[in-house]
């Protein structure tokens, strides 16, 4: 019976998110209808005809510029709440996200040398900006679980959170120090602290996709470790698991994947926060589940946040970092506490 | 067959205090042979849940603890895990689990494939374990709807479907009333009478701990104060001792009827 009811969740889920998708693409200045996104669809996979009444620049809009974004979008939501996920069990606190680690003060801080300093390389192209944010954000944490073994060669949790808030702010000092003394550039760092999926290419979803897949796969490798480890480093040990090495390489992978979104969006809060409570409250706290039902939620979720954020007041776009926050508290309340009553 | 066996063991919670010579346990050796039923007694801080973790390798130690007659200090966590289960006196809940699920967590030693699946031999150990405990009706619950004694037994029960041949509990009676500790003793000692299972128990409880054990660990400020068969180190006062008290006198008065 509870499999059975599982099961449905799981294609509720599925079936919400393929939804959230066909709008992100359908919809916008121009706004194209299902049938129309398949045909598309089927031209540039299949090399199907078009139907009379799809113009090449319909086919440009969904092409290059809808479906790369709503995918950035989407494996970008993905990568965030799974690592929030992992995080919030490894560290056995319900309020803590790979932020929490650093990742998104570093990354912030990698990103606004480059924007500050100008700096350009040919070979690298488009990519030094999020390679230079990805490089600080996972160098932060590595300081951080560095500075924490030097006190706590178990690593454990208020350890890391402590050092992790600790460098945080340092970090975040100099961002607002830099942004103070090249006051020039103030709007552009601003902006990509708030996050956007504005000009995202299929260049960008492509390598998000390849990590996404990856950390995903690798991370559901430990989704036992991590049901023990939620419960504490004693009980987790006594069973056998090694938690020094699961804690040390889990954090790894989780700011990998953070650093990897941050890095080609900057800073969208919210969802490594709220996904997996709202994934724990529906399909329970079991990794086995939590974990792809995380990514799948927080993705979709994402992917209509960031609908909302370049619709609602079109022309203008609302950064998707605030978008997340409007949409997702309410949510967060609905599911928080519409269970809590059932229950 | 010598199962667990301990020589000149310091142990701290830091290892800076452990270079510093302010260690929890100092130098205590023993061993002990295979199938013993052991009680640890000691007054409140003297180091009994120390030196279960300090068996099981959990807080840095010095000295050498032999699992099995193999050095632990070489073994990996999971060699550690198939030689000693070991049952904390505190688990904390973050996240809520089903009963069930909780249970098979005592699975993760015998998890097989990329992804530790579940195997028939698993829900088959996991089921006994639900039964053998007394909550395979709550085998569906959520542990944050469960009470103090019925999350006590589930931890147990994931505790059996271990399968190690040393079991180390501590306090396992907390939170738990008089029929659920008559219940837990009864098979507790069913469990131990088969071949090659130790029993290694922290009590405060001492009419309990004198059910459940056949051999006495006595700890004074981290010290051995006495170890060996129950009734030799009764009668040698060793108890009283240990507690600077008469324990005894103190117990026969505490009957009611």
């Amino acid at each position: 019976m509870r499999e059975k009811r599982t099961g449905l969740k799981i294609l509720s889920a599925i079936l919400f998110s393929v939804i959230v998708m066909i709008l992100a693409v359908g919809l916008g200045s121009v706004s194209l209808s299902p049938g129309k996104i398949m045909a598309i669809l089927f031209h540039k996979l299949f090399g199907r005809e078009l139907p009379g009444g799809i113009t090449a620049s319909m086919v440009s809009i969904l092409w290059d510029i809808r479906i790369p974004r709503a995918a950035c979008a989407f494996i970008v939501g993905a990568m965030l709440s799974l690592s929030g996920a992992v995080v919030q069990s490894l560290l056995q606190n319900p309020l803590a996200s790979s932020y929490t680690l650093g990742v998104s003060s570093g990354a912030s801080l990698g990103a606004a040398i480059i924007i500050v300093s100008g700096i350009t390389l040919p070979i690298l192209n488009y990519l030094l900006l999020p390679l230079t944010g990805f490089v600080f954000g996972l160098a932060t944490v590595l300081l951080v679980l560095f500075c924490s073994v030097r006190l706590d060669r178990n690593l454990r949790s208020h350890t890391i959170i402590l050092f992790g808030m600790i460098l945080s702010l340092f970090v975040n000092a100099i961002l607002t120090m830099l942004s103070a003394a090249f006051s020039q550039h103030m709007q552009r760092l601003i902006l990509w602290q708030m996050g956007s999926f504005s000009g995202r290419r299929w260049e960008h979803a492509g390598i998000l996709l390849a990590i996404c897949v990856a950390g995903t796969f690798l991370t559901c490798m430990f989704h036992r470790e991590l049901d023990l480890m939620s419960f504490g480093e004693e009980d987790a040990s006594s069973v056998g698991v090694d938690t020094s090495r699961s804690r040390f390489l889990l954090l790894i992978l989780s700011s990998v994947l953070t650093g990897a979104a941050v890095c080609f969006t900057g800073v969208i809060g919210f969802i490594d926060l709220a996904a997996p409570h709202a994934v724990r409250r529906l399909f329970g706290a079991s990794h086995r589940i939590l974990l792809p039902m995380s990514a799948l939620i927080g993705g979709a979720f994402l992917a209509l946040a960031d609908l909302l954020a370049r619709t609602v007041l079109s022309p203008q776009e609302i950064p998707v970092g605030a978008v997340t926050a409007l949409l997702g508290a309410p949510f967060f309340l609905w599911v928080y506490f519409g269970s809590r009553r059932r229950t | 067959m010598i199962a667990v066996q301990c020589k000149n063991l310091h142990a701290a919670y830091e290892r800076n205090a452990l270079k510093n010579g302010e260690s929890i346990l100092k130098g205590i050796s023993f061993s002990l042979e295979s199938g013993t039923k052991l009680a640890i007694l000691g007054s409140n801080g003297s180091g009994k849940s120390t030196l279960l973790k300090a068996i099981c390798s959990m807080i840095p130690t010095e000295g050498e603890v032999l699992l099995n007659g193999r050095d632990s200090s070489g073994m990996k966590r999971r060699e550690i895990a198939s030689c000693v289960s070991y049952m904390t006196q505190v688990s904390r809940i973050f996240f809520s689990y089903t009963v069930y699920e909780t249970v098979l967590m005592g699975r993760y030693l015998y998890g097989s494939g990329l992804f530790g699946g579940v195997s028939d031999k698993d829900r088959e150990v996991v089921e006994n374990c639900l039964r053998r405990t007394g909550i395979f009706h709550l085998a569906k619950r959520q542990l944050s709807a469960l009470s103090g004694g019925e999350l006590q037994r589930t931890f147990l029960a994931r505790t059996f479907a271990q399968e190690a041949p040393v079991l180390m509990l501590d306090e396992p009676a907390n939170h738990l009333d008089l029929k659920v500790v008559a219940g837990m003793t009864d098979y507790l000692l069913e469990w131990s009478s088969e071949e090659g299972h130790t029993l290694i128990g922290v009590y405060h409880d001492i009419p309990l701990a004198m059910r459940l054990s056949d051999s006495l660990l006595l700890l004074k400020d981290g010290k051995l104060c006495g170890f060996g068969k129950k009734k030799e180190l009764l009668d040698q006062g060793l108890l009283e001792d240990t507690y600077d008290f008469d324990v005894i006198s103190y117990l026969k008065q505490q009957v009611l009827f």
